[in-house]
C-alpha cells in the first residue's frame, strides 16, 4: 500500500504539468486528494533539497564576516552624524557626513575630497588606457620576434615582481633633487636623471617632487577652482603607473595573442591587409575580451590606488595630501579619528567604482566580441 | 589562368638537430590548364596542402618555381598573386558580419564603399547567402560559413581559387550538396580552381583533373575515370574506389594468370613472374562454373546491388569484396562461390616495385 502511495503522486503531478485544459485538471485534482505525502517524508525531502547550503556554509560564513558585514556596517555608520568610534555614540541620523565630505567642510584640516577624487580620476584614466595601449604594442612586437623571445618576456615581466614601495623609491631618485636649499640656489645640488636630461636639453630643471621650478622658483601647479593640479607630480605618477602596470598587461595580452588562430593572419595576408589593418581590424577585436578585462580591472585598481603614491610622495601623499587618492582620503580621516568622514568617503568610492564599472561593462558589451 | 609548377620542392627543417629534414613536396612538376577544377588527392601527410599553400604564397618553396600564365610568382607576396583561398576551418573573422567578412579584401584594396558593397552582394548571390549578410559567423551553420568563405575568396575576382579540404568540416549530406555547389560556382565563374582533399570520392565526383600524391610525389595525373580505369601503380589503384580494390598474390605462368592453384585469366603477352593482382569489386561475374573460387563469408544486400564478402588464401586483405547485381541468384547455403573475371577490371602489378605491368 505504501508503495502505491509513493508512486501515485509522482505520475499525477507530471500529468498536471502536461495538461493545460481546465477540464482535465479538475479530473486529476480529484485523484490528487487521495495520496498526500506523510509529514515525515515531506520534511526529509525538504531537508535533502536544502543540503547544498551545507557545502557553501564555510565560504558563506567567511564572506559574511569579511565582506558583507563591513559593507553593511560602513553603509549604516556613514549615516551616523558626529559618530565617535571610541564610545560608539552619535548625534542622530542624516547625510551630514556626505555633505561635509563633498563640500570639503570637515573642519579638521584633513585631505580634500575633491582634490583626492580629481587626483584619482586623472591618474586612473590617463595611466590605465595608456599602459594598456603600450602593452598591446609591446605584446604584438614581442609576438613577431623569434630570437630571444623568452628572454625579452622575462625582462618585461620583472617589474611585476618588484615591490611598489621599492619602485617608488627608484622613481624618486629619477626625479629628485638632492641638496639643501642653499646648494640648490648655488646650483651644486645633485640632480636626478630626468633633470639631467632637461639640463642637457637646455630646459630649466624642475623640482618634480615639490612642483617648483629649480631656478625661477615658479610654482608649477595649476589651479582649478578649489582643486590643485600639481602636474609635475602627475607626470611622475603617470609614468610610474604606466611602467608598473605594463608587465601584467603584456603578459595577459601576449598569451591572448598566442591563442589567436594563425589562420586569421594567413587569411588577412591573402586578403591583402596591411600591418596596421591586421592590428586594428583583426588582432585587437580578437583579443578584445582580454583588453576589456585589463581596462576594467585596471580602472578598478587605479581607483583604489594608495601604496604607489605613498612610495613616491611619502605618507602625507605630497604636501598635505595634494597628491592624495580616494583610499588615502579614507586613511587620513581614520587617522584623524573622524571615522564618519572615512565611512562616507569609502561609500562614495564604492559608488563611483560601481558606476564606472557599469559603464565599462555597458561599453564592452557593444565593443567586445567573445 | 594557366598554372605551371616546375621542380617544386618543400623541405621543412627537422625539429631536433640530429634528424634529417622532412621533405613535404618532392620535385613536383605539374601543368594546370586554365579554367579547370583540379583536385589534389592523397592521404594525410602527402604534401597536398603544402602544395596548395605554396601556390597561395603562404609557404615559400625550397626549390623550383611556380608560374601563373607566363609570370613567375615564386617570390611574389601572397596578396599580390591575385588568388582566393578558402581555409579548412574557413577562418572567418568572428567579430565581423558576413558582409564585412566578404568586403574585407575589397576594403584592403581601398575600393569605394558603394562599389565594394555591390561586389560583395554579387559574390553572396553567387553562393546564395545574400539573406545572411547582417549575421555574425557564429550565427551560421557550417555549410553557410563555408559559403561565406568561398564568397570572400571570390569577391576580389581572383585568377586562381584555392580550397583547402573544403568539405571536411561538413556532415555527409551537406558534403554532397556543397561539392555540387563548388562545381557549379567553378563552372559559372570559370576560375582555375585547385582544391585539396583526402576523400577520393569527393575528388572523383567533381574534378576535371585529379592529381594523386603520395609522400610528396605525384603518382598520377589525369581525369578521374581515366585514373580509376588505368591506375599507374598499386597505390593509386588501392586509393581510388569504394569499396577498395581487392589485391591477391598471383603469378604468370605459360600465359596464364594464376591465383593460388587456379588459372583465372589468360595473359599470353606476359613473361612468367610473380605479380600482385588487383581486381575491382565490380570485376566479378558470378558463374556456377567460374574459374575463380572464393570462400563465402556473408552477403551484404544494398538494394541496388549486393556485396559478396568472402575470403581467399592469397588475398592481401582480410576480406574480398565483390559487387554483383541484385538480380543474380546465389545458391542459398553455398560455402564457396565461383566467379569469372572481367579482364578490364583486373590490373597486374610488379610484386616488388608495385608498378603496373598490365
Amino acid at each position: 500500500m505504501t508503495k502505491d502511495k509513493n508512486n501515485l503522486p509522482k505520475t499525477e503531478q507530471v500529468d498536471v504539468q502536461q495538461t493545460s485544459t481546465p477540464a482535465e485538471v479538475v479530473t486529476v485534482g480529484e485523484s490528487l486528494e487521495v495520496p498526500t505525502l506523510p509529514t515525515k517524508e515531506r520534511v526529509s525531502r525538504f531537508l535533502r533539497s536544502q543540503q547544498g547550503w551545507l557545502f557553501v556554509l564555510p565560504a558563506l560564513l567567511l564572506m559574511c564576516v569579511f565582506t558583507f558585514y563591513p559593507i553593511v556596517s560602513a553603509f549604516v555608520n556613514s549615516f551616523k552624524q558626529e559618530y565617535d568610534g571610541l564610545t560608539d555614540t552619535f548625534n542622530g541620523w542624516g547625510v551630514d557626513n556626505f555633505v561635509r565630505v563633498l563640500k570639503g567642510d570637515t573642519g579638521t584640516g584633513g585631505a580634500s575630497f575633491l582634490q583626492c577624487l580629481t587626483n584619482t580620476m586623472v591618474l586612473t584614466f590617463v595611466s590605465v588606457p595608456l599602459s594598456t595601449f603600450i602593452a598591446l604594442f609591446i605584446a604584438v612586437a614581442l609576438k613577431s620576434i623569434k630570437p630571444l623571445q623568452k628572454a625579452y618576456q622575462t625582462v618585461l615581466f620583472l617589474p611585476y615582481l618588484t615591490n611598489s614601495l621599492a619602485m617608488g623609491a627608484v622613481f624618486l631618485t629619477f626625479f629628485q633633487v638632492i641638496g639643501t636649499q642653499r646648494q640648490i640656489n648655488a646650483g651644486t645640488a645633485q640632480l636626478g636623471m630626468v633633470n639631467d636630461l632637461l639640463v642637457w636639453l637646455g630646459i630649466e630643471p624642475i623640482n618634480w617632487i615639490k612642483g617648483i621650478g629649480l631656478e625661477s622658483k615658479k610654482d608649477l601647479v595649476w589651479h582649478l577652482g578649489s582643486v590643485d593640479i600639481p602636474w609635475t607630480k602627475y607626470v611622475i605618477m603617470i609614468i610610474y603607473e604606466v611602467w608598473s602596470g605594463l608587465p601584467f598587461k603584456i603578459l595577459i595580452l601576449f598569451s591572448a595573442l598566442q591563442s589567436v588562430n594563425k589562420q586569421y593572419y594567413d587569411a588577412a595576408r591573402i586578403d591583402g591587409a596591411s600591418r596596421s589593418t591586421i592590428l586594428w581590424k583583426i588582432t585587437t577585436p580578437l583579443i578584445s575580451p582580454m583588453i576589456s578585462y585589463l581596462l576594467i580591472t585596471g580602472i578598478m585598481g587605479g581607483m583604489k590606488q594608495y601604496s604607489a603614491v605613498v612610495g613616491v610622495f611619502g605618507p602625507q601623499m605630497g604636501t598635505n595630501y595634494d597628491m592624495g587618492t580616494m583610499v588615502g582620503y579614507i586613511y587620513n580621516y581614520l587617522e584623524l579619528g573622524q571615522t564618519g568622514y572615512a565611512y562616507a568617503g569609502s561609500l562614495l568610492l564604492f559608488i563611483i567604482i560601481m558606476i564606472i564599472t557599469l559603464i565599462n561593462l555597458r561599453v564592452s558589451k557593444k565593443r567586445v566580441t567573445y | 589562368m594557366k598554372i605551371t609548377i616546375n621542380h617544386l620542392t618543400k623541405a621543412f627543417p627537422s625539429r631536433n638537430k640530429k634528424g634529417s629534414e622532412v621533405i613535404a613536396v618532392n620535385d613536383m612538376n605539374l601543368e594546370i590548364p586554365s579554367g579547370k577544377l583540379v583536385g589534389l588527392l592523397g592521404p594525410s601527410g602527402c604534401g597536398k596542402s603544402t602544395t596548395l599553400f605554396m601556390l597561395s604564397g603562404l609557404e615559400s618553396p625550397t626549390r623550383g618555381n611556380i608560374l601563373f600564365d607566363d609570370q613567375d610568382v615564386t617570390t611574389l607576396a601572397a596578396e599580390r598573386r591575385g588568388i582566393g583561398l578558402v581555409f579548412q576551418n574557413y577562418a572567418l573573422y568572428p567579430h565581423m558580419t558576413v558582409e564585412q567578412n566578404i568586403m574585407f579584401p575589397l576594403t584592403n584594396m581601398r575600393m569605394p564603399k558603394d562599389e565594394a558593397k555591390a561586389r560583395a552582394l554579387d559574390a553572396a548571390k553567387l553562393v546564395q547567402i545574400e539573406d545572411l549578410m547582417a549575421r555574425k559567423p557564429s550565427e551560421l551553420s557550417g555549410g553557410q560559413q563555408q559559403r561565406v568563405a568561398i564568397a570572400r575568396a571570390l569577391v576580389k575576382m581572383p585568377n586562381v581559387l584555392l580550397l583547402d579540404e573544403p568539405l571536411s568540416n561538413l556532415d555527409a549530406r551537406l558534403r554532397l550538396q556543397t561539392r555540387e555547389e563548388i562545381k557549379r560556382i567553378q563552372r559559372e565563374t570559370g576560375i582555375t580552381t585547385v582544391f585539396v582533399t583526402h576523400d577520393q570520392e569527393e575528388a572523383m565526383s567533381i574534378c576535371d583533373i585529379m592529381v594523386v600524391m603520395k609522400l610528396g610525389v605525384i603518382q598520377q595525373v589525369g581525369d578521374p575515370q581515366g585514373i580509376y580505369d588505368d591506375p599507374s601503380n598499386l597505390f593509386v589503384a588501392n586509393f581510388l574506389g569504394t569499396p577498395p580494390i581487392n589485391i591477391f598474390k598471383g603469378r604468370i605462368s605459360n600465359g596464364q594468370l594464376y591465383i593460388g592453384s587456379e588459372a583465372v585469366l589468360e595473359r599470353p603477352d606476359l613473361a612468367d613472374q610473380e605479380v600482385l593482382v588487383g581486381i575491382r569489386p565490380e570485376g566479378f561475374i558470378y558463374d556456377e562454373n567460374g574459374k575463380f573460387t572464393l570462400d563465402l563469408d556473408h552477403i551484404e544486400v544494398m538494394g541496388r546491388d549486393k556485396t559478396v564478402v568472402s575470403t581467399h588464401a592469397e588475398s592481401t586483405k582480410p576480406t574480398v569484396r565483390s559487387i554483383i547485381d541484385s538480380d543474380v541468384k546465389l545458391p542459398a547455403d553455398a560455402k564457396q562461390l565461383t566467379f569469372n573475371l572481367k579482364p578490364n577490371k583486373v590490373h597486374l602489378f610488379n610484386a616488388e616495385t608495385e608498378e603496373r605491368i598490365y
